[in-house]
């Protein structure tokens, strides 16, 4: 698989230390999305996200590693997810319509989130944040599956707390070993 | 061939009976039939290998499966394609470990044979070890398979060297691939990077879901089509003006209503695309096959390809044993589109038959519990049911196939079906029945065929 996040092209700033009190705020931002996600508090959850967010899971091929295909920020490639805010709406209408037969009974859902670095970017009040995650989901009476992966984050202050403006998703799976996505990292 | 399979047959149509309309599940979960299956299926069928647009360089390759045999696909520099076994004839080791990429080489990491990308052995790690007689290099390549064809930027490959031509194999199908591979000059590519999954279902029940199975669409993906469309529900089907058609086991089911499927997609800029375009689809395929395009409509190639039209996903079904198969998924456009509305077209098909689509999440679901259940060895012997139109075959002045009328069908799938019997009970293959007898014989290209076919 390609190297999961180059450095930020064309981008001469150098981030300065986050505060202690930005640190915590930004885990507990991801912790609470995190909780959201698990008990599928989906409309509390779109809350939390940017009108501008680019929700981004690519699909990557396993290459050589003198390959020079860009997998990661080529957009015009296959992806899992490569959403707006309209696109992400859309997926989660389906949940609501009351129809969503291989929904119910529900999924249950489990995010750990690890590994939480921040740094701050060239723009005030924005926040590049690193973080790993673990997602178990299990179905019904013995389905059950892991997704594990990388996840960079711009997360912006809005008030009084943070809403998700980037999220790029690296899933360490070349085959995903799961029949579905029924679930948001 | 080499191996031998038949002679002592253990009599495949005591499964099924397509006359009165059922099937039994055993072939859905018996390992010694899917066995049988590798051999005679798929070791002998035309099997979709690459989109030319995949491999546009001398040197490009990717790698596949044909059956469960690991391939490479190449690009040779005289801008033929090679399809030949990823695996080293010295230990067998694979040789080639990417999913895709350019090369001159494939070298087996375990004693450094090198092959070039036709595939003919080169050399190898301290070739003096080999005394004069030890190894005759020009028989020590890999292993290619019997033939390769091209149907309008799609590659097929067989193991098989004595069965149909693939114009034979594709049959007057072709009529109804053309509505998708040549509805506009320059023919079609793929968008770039593959998506692969892994379902726990037989792979069966992937191919016959989209070869004619219009019925589940509007109770399973009620949700999916409500959320892309503002809750609008699935477009109701005219059971007079749609229909099943099935050629040497592949099938298409269609409406003629010309917007279905694009509804479905949820990308008004894409409809309004095909809209500005079917005038010159009609001109360019005939009025009917543009009536077709962008209808609610599915289609399989057999054994194991599958698309939709106007929604643009193109797929084939990985078999790994009865209970599991890989999905590949990639988007087809035209090449003469826009950017951006293939990048529309690329999103509304992620955001719908992706894993995590808004119609893909309720498929898969289905299919596995279709499978697993088979564990239970009552169940297993239960007949499952596949009568649905049995009566309503149409002989239709315009459109090739064995024709069904009603979207609402099991005609292809019994269709599919009989091609499986077909596959699994034909010694030789030249004595493969078609089914029917082709109209389109002799004839090379879909658009000039006059008065019929282009009404």
């Amino acid at each position: 698989m390609a190297s999961a996040h180059r450095k930020p092209r064309n981008a001469p700033h150098v981030p300065s230390p986050a505060s202690p009190e930005l640190i915590s705020a930004l885990e507990q931002t991801l912790y609470r999305e995190a909780r959201l996600l698990d008990q599928e508090r989906y409309d509390e959850w779109v809350e939390m996200l940017a009108e501008d967010i680019h929700y981004h899971m690519p699909g990557i091929e396993t290459r050589y590693r003198r390959d020079r295909t860009d997998q990661v920020h080529d957009l015009t490639r296959m992806a899992f997810y490569n959403d707006g805010l309209g696109d992400l709406l859309k997926r989660l209408a389906r949940l609501k319509t009351g129809t969503a037969w291989s929904e119910d009974p529900a999924t249950r859902f489990t995010h750990l989130i690890t590994n939480i670095e921040v740094e701050t970017t060239e723009r005030d009040g924005e926040y590049r944040v690193f973080s790993n995650f673990l997602a178990y989901r299990s179905r019904n009476e013995r389905d059950q599956d892991t997704l594990i992966g990388n996840r960079e984050d711009i997360w912006r202050e809005s008030g009084t707390s943070f809403v998700l403006s980037k999220r790029l998703i690296i899933l360490k799976q070349n085959v995903l070993l799961s029949k579905n996505l029924n679930i948001y990292l | 061939m080499r191996f031998e399979r038949f002679g002592n047959e253990p009599g495949y149509g005591s499964y099924m009976n397509l006359k009165e309309g059922w099937i039994d599940r055993q072939i859905f979960a018996d390992q010694h039939i899917y066995e049988e299956e590798m051999y005679r299926i798929f070791a002998r069928s035309w099997l979709f290998v690459a989109h030319d647009s995949q491999l546009p360089k001398p040197g490009d390759f990717l790698t596949t499966y044909m059956g469960e045999d690991a391939v490479i696909v190449a690009r040779q520099n005289n801008g033929s394609i090679k399809v030949f076994l990823n695996s080293c004839p010295h230990r067998g080791n694979k040789v080639c470990f990417a999913d895709a990429g350019n090369t001159r080489r494939f070298v087996c990491n375990y004693h450094g044979w090198a092959f070039d990308t036709g595939g003919a052995l080169k050399g190898m790690h301290e070739e003096y070890c080999y005394d004069p007689g030890d190894l005759d290099r020009s028989k020590h390549g890999l292993r290619q398979v019997a033939q390769v064809g091209n149907y309008k930027g799609l590659n097929f490959a067989t193991f098989a060297s004595d069965g149909p031509s693939l114009e034979e194999w594709l049959g007057d199908f072709r009529w109804y691939l053309d509505m998708i591979l040549d509805n506009e000059e320059g023919g079609t590519e793929f968008i770039g990077g593959c998506i692969k999954s892994v379902i726990n279902a037989n792979w069966k029940f992937g191919v016959e879901n989209f070869i004619g199975d219009a019925y589940h669409a509007g109770w399973t993906h009620d949700s999916g089509t409500r959320a892309m469309n503002n809750g609008q529900p699935f477009p109701p089907v005219d059971m007079k003006n749609s229909y099943h058609a099935s050629v040497n086991g592949h099938g298409y089911e269609f409406g003629l209503e010309g917007v279905g499927d694009l509804f479905l997609l949820g990308r008004p800029r894409v409809m309004e695309y095909y809209e500005k375009r079917r005038a010159k689809m009609a001109k360019r395929l005939g009025e009917m096959r543009s009536k077709i395009f962008g209808s609610v409509a599915s289609a399989s190639i057999f054994p194991n390809v599958s698309f939709l039209p106007g929604i643009s996903t193109f797929r084939q079904w990985m078999p790994k044993g009865p209970w599991q198969f890989e999905l590949r998924t990639w988007v087809i456009v035209n090449k003469a589109m826009p950017d951006d509305i293939k990048e529309e077209i690329t999103k509304g098909v992620m955001q719908t038959f992706g894993p995590g689509g808004a119609f893909e999440m309720d498929d898969g679901e289905n299919w596995e519990n279709c499978t697993t259940v088979n564990r239970g060895v009552i169940t297993r012997h239960e007949k499952l049911h596949y009568r649905c139109g049995i009566s309503r075959k149409v002989e239709h002045e315009v459109l090739p196939g064995i024709v069904y009328q009603g979207q609402y069908n099991d005609a292809n799938q019994r269709g599919f079906y009989q091609r499986w019997l077909d596959m699994m009970e034909t010694r030789n293959l030249r004595d493969l029945p078609a089914r029917p007898e082709p109209r389109l014989t002799g004839v090379a290209e879909t658009r000039d065929v006059p008065g019929l076919f282009a009404l």
